[in-house]
């Protein structure tokens, strides 16, 4: 066993430090600490910088134009990243849908589709769910029926987050309804074709990030399916999975803890600082405990995930991380009074958008939305109890 | 970054495994008379495997390595719940000795690595409540360079077998100031001192300490007088995670009794494993274990970071693992129903130990004080970039 940061990953993480100061915009990085979605204009931007950087794909190998880094640096990286305020890149594109890309599609596709990602051009939206398909995601029903050198894809999809400001939908169809796992395609499709109609989904924070997406005879040439026609659920699978390893959001919960310290040094009770009132700090500090627990089972499951890991790591992250960032939440808007009670309005995709807030410091806007949003944390990317199931039959034997 | 152990680690943590599931088996224990929690001979077969050289120097009689020997060592005794003072003895009271004169240190260590000394650290006192630096006992001069002791020294775990105390008493300051701290090795059988051996709850046996009087001189010094607290605190540091490396194979052992029972038992004409809430109950005790064992490495890692640091790190620890291992082993319990109360049974056995853990060192309740403390002291920035 050898606990110790390598000095050259620590090398590692001043050289990231150092080009975050020089080329993270403050206006981005502004936006990006608060808990507003992030505005796509501001992921395109910061997307093509780390694009030219070559840093545009740091969990891709070096042949499809990532950088090959370790596990760890990865995970540096991304912290660095979360505690400096940058934009979060696309998740959809670079962790969940990108790899199942290069490792399961043919050359045509990857190269139709992979440097889109890299630019900050394609960004993707997850056509996965539907009404009657939640946890129960194979049950869903959307239909794709081939004709000629298409497919006419019918069905209704629930939850896809960004649908409306999306390139591309990574969309699972039913094309054998007499199977259930077997019988369902993974296809690729631009939601602009015709016959897609998108409806918005405001969540109880009043923002916009979720739609329902409805198919009427959507035509998707056949060229768009991803590896083998039936076999989408093995691909969807490898997307959850990529969803779930990266779960914990250490990085994310990093910076909400920091966010919700510098809150709580601010704000005041009749002048002593909100830090300082009896009871506190031990649950400021009970957080970051559990953050540091997260934060090392990730190291263990980053490690281990390239010797074949044992454990069921992403279900366990998945339902710890997904709680701690709620309890963060829940103290933040605690910490926060009336400006934790305050509507501060989404301001939208237009970054020069000046919205017509209530009073309040700098830090209260959007950490009330945020915290509503994340109230679908323990369910979205597989339902807690879900996890808990796939423990205890998969590892525990129950 | 490597979490996988060495060829050699391997060997140590695969035959001290070997070794305790025949030897020292909870169901052996069970059923074998109250003798103090001591057998020599096994005692003398510990120092025969080198456990109790594993986490030392060699210039100490030791193998040459360090904390990581240590927690392997203390997670398997952990799975048996092992009663033997391997951690009093040849942890806490070592790594102090180690860290407090080097000297000594070369000349007695090898004595305990070889089973033929049995030091135990009389530190603790009865309002320490987990702070190191707690000390009343009182190290008064008595003319020509020699001091009487004099005060009570409570929880020394391994007492009852102790042949050498090392006693921390006051020569200066407060009673909860670092410096003024002074050690001293004395004899199990000076005039002057009493003992009184105490059995836990959990089965383990330490002593309180009285020291009424005791004349030490300064051939008795551990270190310099008025310097003794940094090697308490390395001492401290070592043993408090090796506790938790005992809580670990604590929990998972009980994760896994309790596994099997529901996997046995059957009610309303089914295994009890069959229902999904006992299942998830399972799941959160598996995350439970997994945060803990995460947060050895860490403190692990972090012994080596200046004191604030390392002292976060352990306090992130032992509140983790306090928080946990009472949680795992009170569900392991529940989990059982009834029989789960039996002295006979051995789960109660597992949720026991973890209470005695709460004890020792300062209890999760403690640690999260000290890391509010923290929270209140120090500028935000700081604390995000650890």
């Amino acid at each position: 066993m050898d606990f110790k940061l390598d000095p050259a990953d620590e090398a590692f993480r001043q050289e990231v430090r150092a080009f975050l100061k020089e080329n993270l915009p403050p206006d981005l990085a502004r936006r990006g600490a608060c808990g507003f979605h992030p505005i796509r204009a501001d992921q395109r931007r910061w997307q093509r910088t780390l694009f030219e950087r070559g840093w545009g794909a740091p969990n891709w190998p070096v042949e499809y134009g990532g950088t090959g880094w370790s596990h760890l640096r990865q995970f540096i990286f991304d912290e660095e990243c979360a505690l400096a305020g940058a934009p979060a890149t696309d998740n959809g594109g670079l962790r969940m849908f990108g790899p199942v890309i290069y490792t399961y599609a043919g050359a045509e596709l990857k190269a139709r589709l992979l440097p889109g990602i890299l630019k900050g051009e394609l960004y993707w939206g997850q056509g996965f769910s539907e009404p009657g398909a939640g946890s129960d995601l194979a049950a869903l029903a959307t239909r794709a029926v081939r004709d000629g050198d298409e497919y006419v894809v019918n069905g209704h999809k629930i939850w896809t987050t960004g649908a409306h400001t999306c390139d591309i939908i990574g969309l699972l169809v039913k094309t054998n309804p007499e199977a259930k796992q077997r019988g369902i395609s993974f296809l690729c499709v631009d939601p602009a074709t015709p016959g897609i109609t998108v409806r918005p989904i405001i969540d109880i924070g009043e923002a916009h990030s979720l739609n329902e997406v409805f198919f009427d005879n959507v035509r998707v040439p056949v060229s768009n399916l991803l590896g083998e026609e039936n076999k989408g659920w093995t691909y969807a699978k490898a997307v959850l999975e990529n969803e779930r390893a990266t779960s914990a959001e250490v990085p994310l919960n990093k910076r909400k803890l920091a966010q919700l310290r510098h809150i709580a040094m601010h704000e005041r009770s009749d002048g002593c600082r909100v830090i300082d009132l009896p009871g506190f700090a031990p649950r400021l500090a009970q957080l970051e405990v559990d953050l540091r627990a997260l934060e090392w089972l990730t190291l263990r499951a980053l490690t281990e995930k390239s010797e074949g890991a044992v454990l069921p790591y992403g279900s366990l992250l998945k339902v710890r991380g997904s709680e701690l960032v709620q309890r963060i939440g829940e103290l933040t808007v605690e910490a926060l009074e009336q400006y934790g009670s305050y509507l501060y309005a989404e301001p939208g995709e237009d970054p020069d958008a000046k919205p017509d807030w209530p009073p309040g410091p700098d830090y209260a806007p959007g950490v009330v939305a945020d915290f509503m949003y994340r109230r679908a944390a323990t369910i979205y990317g597989g339902a807690n109890e879900v996890q808990r199931t796939i423990i205890a039959r998969s590892f525990l034997g129950l | 970054m490597d979490f996988r152990l060495t060829d050699e680690q391997e060997m140590l943590r695969d035959s001290a495994r070997r070794f305790l599931e025949k030897e020292c088996s909870l169901e052996q224990r069970l059923h074998a008379p109250v003798n103090g929690g001591f057998d020599a001979a096994r005692w003398a077969q510990f120092a025969e495997m080198g456990w109790l050289a594993a986490s030392l120097p060699e210039d100490c009689g030791g193998l040459g390595g360090d904390i990581v020997e240590a927690a392997l060592l203390m997670e398997e005794f952990g799975r048996n719940l092992v009663v033997d003072p391997f951690w009093g003895i040849g942890v806490l009271a070592a790594q102090t000795l180690l860290a407090a004169d080097a000297d000594k240190a070369r000349e007695l260590l090898p004595l305990l690595c070889a089973g033929e000394l049995r030091p135990a650290l009389a530190h603790h006192e009865v309002q320490s409540r987990g702070v190191i630096e707690h000390v009343t006992t009182q190290a008064r001069p008595a003319g020509d360079g020699a001091w009487t002791l004099h005060g009570e020294k409570t929880l020394v775990m391994g007492g009852n077998v102790a042949d050498r105390f090392i006693v921390s008493a006051r020569t200066s300051g407060g009673s909860r100031d670092r410096q003024g701290i002074t050690l001293f090795l004395i004899d199990a059988n000076v005039p002057g001192l009493q003992r009184r051996d105490v059995r836990l709850i959990d089965n383990r046996w330490s002593a309180e300490v009285t020291l009424d009087g005791v004349r030490v001189t300064s051939a008795d010094l551990l270190g310099a007088v008025g310097e003794g607290w940094a090697a308490l605190e390395y001492g401290h540091a070592r043993g408090l995670i090796a506790l938790c490396a005992e809580a670990v194979g604590v929990m998972e052992r009980a994760m896994w009794i309790t596994r099997d029972y529901l996997r046995t038992r059957k009610q309303f004409g089914v295994t009890l494993n069959t229902f999904q809430a006992l299942q998830h109950r399972m799941a959160e005790m598996l995350i439970e274990l997994e945060l803990s064992r995460s947060m050895v490495y860490r403190a692990m890692a972090y012994l080596v970071r200046p004191l604030a640091a390392r002292q976060a790190a352990l306090s992130v620890a032992k509140a983790r693992v306090g928080q946990s291992g009472r949680f795992v082993c009170a569900q392991g319990i529940q989990l059982h129903g009834g029989i789960g109360v039996t002295e006979e049974y051995s789960i109660g056995h597992y949720f026991k130990r973890m209470t005695v853990f709460e004890n020792e060192l300062g209890s999760a309740q403690f640690h999260l004080e000290q890391l509010a403390l923290r929270e209140c002291a120090e500028p935000a920035a700081a604390r995000a970039q650890n």
